[in-house]
């Protein structure tokens, strides 16, 4: 029943004497809420660096159903439903929330280069903006700028941003990070339901466990660039090598 | 403000255009054309500065390509201005394409560097091939042939009756401009300015984009350049010198760049301001930059991006 959705051969990349990835083999499934952990520096962001296509591995493959992806641009990546959220709020501050999302809507239903015809009279990317707005709960925002947003809302609409390309399989950068506790559990809400339609895959990047064992299907924890363990939440929380790494962490597992 | 009132302000503006083209003397219409044409230049420039949030210092060029276009096509071609126009415009945006090509690879500064190397090689192209631009003597005696269309001859040579053609042009680029702003075009090059690499995550090449914003901007330069060779009836090559490219940036600085009718309003102020200056010193640069200095730094946003500050303002109290 499982269908692979990302395939990653042998994928190493080093900065200087520092290894970032190493000799990382592994998929993803179709449906299969993954979590990646690790200490700082573990190279968990530059890991969706290299699968979104920020950075060039220096050696190693990435398929994405059923295609070598390793050498697309990014914008390609997202088309084909690859996409990913920022650790840090990284939206298009003076544009409305509307803009914001008609953005990538545009961009993946091929209407972005269109010259004379208002945005607006696009009917149908106009519903495709309001039902992202409207599942992350930001709909009545709609005409604000973004910067006028509280910092929890500019990470929900970071995450409708990567929602409104139509992802297949969506990375998500600490999603919670900053966040309020009422605004922790609205955006996990969220990630719950969006998963549940069984549409979008998600794989997260946490540092808080709280997070990562109650959404995830599957843990991967990460090491100075290597996978140290790779099972289910059960298994990764009785893991001695995971225990050790993160022993004097601020995690206690 | 309300809709009305803008369609109305529009409708008076135009109508107040059609009454000065139909009233006024040679002097006073020759100014306005330097101002609509200097507008159409600024206008497609600021979807470049104002909108894709890219510094070009190298637009003169693209005006130059229009005015040495349409002169060239006038002298072995056909004087015929509606073919001259075209091939004006589509000589600038071809070099644009070009120039384009090699510059958006980068930004900031180093995109306004290489846009500034250009030009001044164009600049030195126009100067050194004298058997084709006529050196530094540049073209001349360029006149305003009737233009035909079919059965239908309508004159221009007359400065009221040009005038027209120049109003024509003018408010054709306004409203291509305006529908480029509203575009999803327009909005994908206000989001590559606002967070590019945003813009390449949501799925767009930001390269082709900005290669996009360049090249219709430089089209409309061409626009302007074709129009002014008409009206001056000659073209030097230093209508694509460096310091040519810095009008349209000066001119969207005092209206506002993040606006769409700023370039409008500076246009108006850059011409008129500089003719009045004129009147009373020789060193008309050294007041003109102090007039320019109290703007930029007294209306942040430029006149229209502060006024339209002032209006909300005083509107919400």
């Amino acid at each position: 029943m499982s269908e692979t959705l990302l395939d990653v051969r042998k994928l190493n990349k080093a900065f200087g004497m520092v290894t970032a990835a190493k000799n990382l083999d592994f998929t993803f499934q179709r449906g299969v809420l993954t979590s990646v952990i690790g200490p700082n520096g573990a190279g968990k962001s530059t890991l969706i660096n290299l699968l979104s296509g920020h950075l060039a591995p220096d050696s190693g493959e990435v398929w994405f159903q059923g295609r070598d992806i390793t050498h697309e641009p990014v914008y390609r990546r997202v088309k084909q439903g690859l996409c990913r959220s920022f650790q840090v709020v990284n939206v298009f501050s003076n544009l409305t929330l509307f803009e914001n999302v008609a953005i990538p809507v545009l961009a993946v239903r091929g209407k972005a280069h269109t010259l004379l015809k208002p945005v607006t009279a696009h009917k149908e990317v106009q519903a495709d903006v309001e039902r992202v707005l409207d599942r992350v709960g930001l709909s009545e925002q709609a005409h604000m700028p973004a910067r006028a947003l509280s910092h929890g809302d500019q990470r929900l609409l970071e995450v409708a941003i990567a929602l409104a390309a139509k992802p297949r399989l969506l990375f998500l950068d600490e999603p919670t990070a900053g966040m309020n506790p009422v605004e922790r559990t609205k955006i996990l809400g969220n990630i719950r339901q969006v998963a549940g339609t069984g549409d979008v895959t998600f794989v997260i990047v946490e540092h808080d466990m709280d997070v990562v064992f109650s959404l995830s299907d599957r843990v991967i924890a990460l090491h100075r660039g290597e996978i140290i363990a790779d099972g289910t939440p059960e298994e990764i929380k009785m893991n001695p090598h995971v225990r050790e790494v993160y022993l004097g962490e601020e995690v206690r597992i | 403000m309300n809709r009305y009132w803008i369609y109305a302000l529009w409708g008076a503006v135009l109508a107040m255009l059609i009454a000065l083209g139909l009233s006024a003397g040679p002097f006073v219409l020759y100014l306005a054309m330097r101002v609509m044409i200097l507008a159409i230049f600024a206008l497609g420039y600021n979807l470049l500065l104002g909108r894709t949030g890219l510094l070009s210092f190298g637009h003169a060029a693209f005006y130059a390509a229009g005015a040495y276009g349409l002169s060239l096509a006038t002298i072995h071609i056909s004087p015929h201005p509606l073919l001259g126009i075209f091939l004006g415009v589509a000589a600038a945006a071809f070099l644009a394409l070009i120039i384009g090509f090699f510059c958006v690879r980068h930004t900031e500064i180093y995109f306004a560097m290489l846009t500034l190397a250009f030009g001044m090689m164009v600049f030195s192209l126009m100067w050194n091939a004298r058997s084709v631009t006529g050196g530094d003597d540049g073209l001349y005696g360029i006149t305003r042939t009737a233009i035909s269309l079919g059965i239908l001859k309508i004159p221009i040579y007359k400065e009221y009756q040009y005038y027209f053609v120049v109003l024509f042009f003018f408010l054709l680029s306004i409203f291509l401009i305006y529908r480029i702003y509203r575009s999803p075009f327009g909005l994908v090059l206000a989001g590559i300015r606002e967070n590019h690499v945003r813009a390449e995550f949501a799925g767009l090449p930001v390269k082709a984009y900005r290669l996009g914003a360049f090249v219709v901007s430089g089209a409309f330069a061409g626009l302007a350049g074709t129009l002014a060779v008409l009206l001056e009836s000659n073209i030097t090559p230093f209508a694509s010198h460096w310091s040519r490219s810095a009008e349209p940036v000066l001119v969207s600085l005092i209206g506002g760049l993040q606006t769409f009718t700023g370039p409008l309003v500076g246009s108006i102020v850059f011409v008129v301001l500089r003719e009045v200056v004129e009147r009373f010193t020789h060193n008309w640069m050294f007041w003109f930059g102090v007039i320019l200095l109290a703007i930029i730094m007294g209306f942040r946003g430029g006149i229209v991006g502060s006024t339209a500050e002032i209006v909300k303002r005083y509107s919400r109290v």
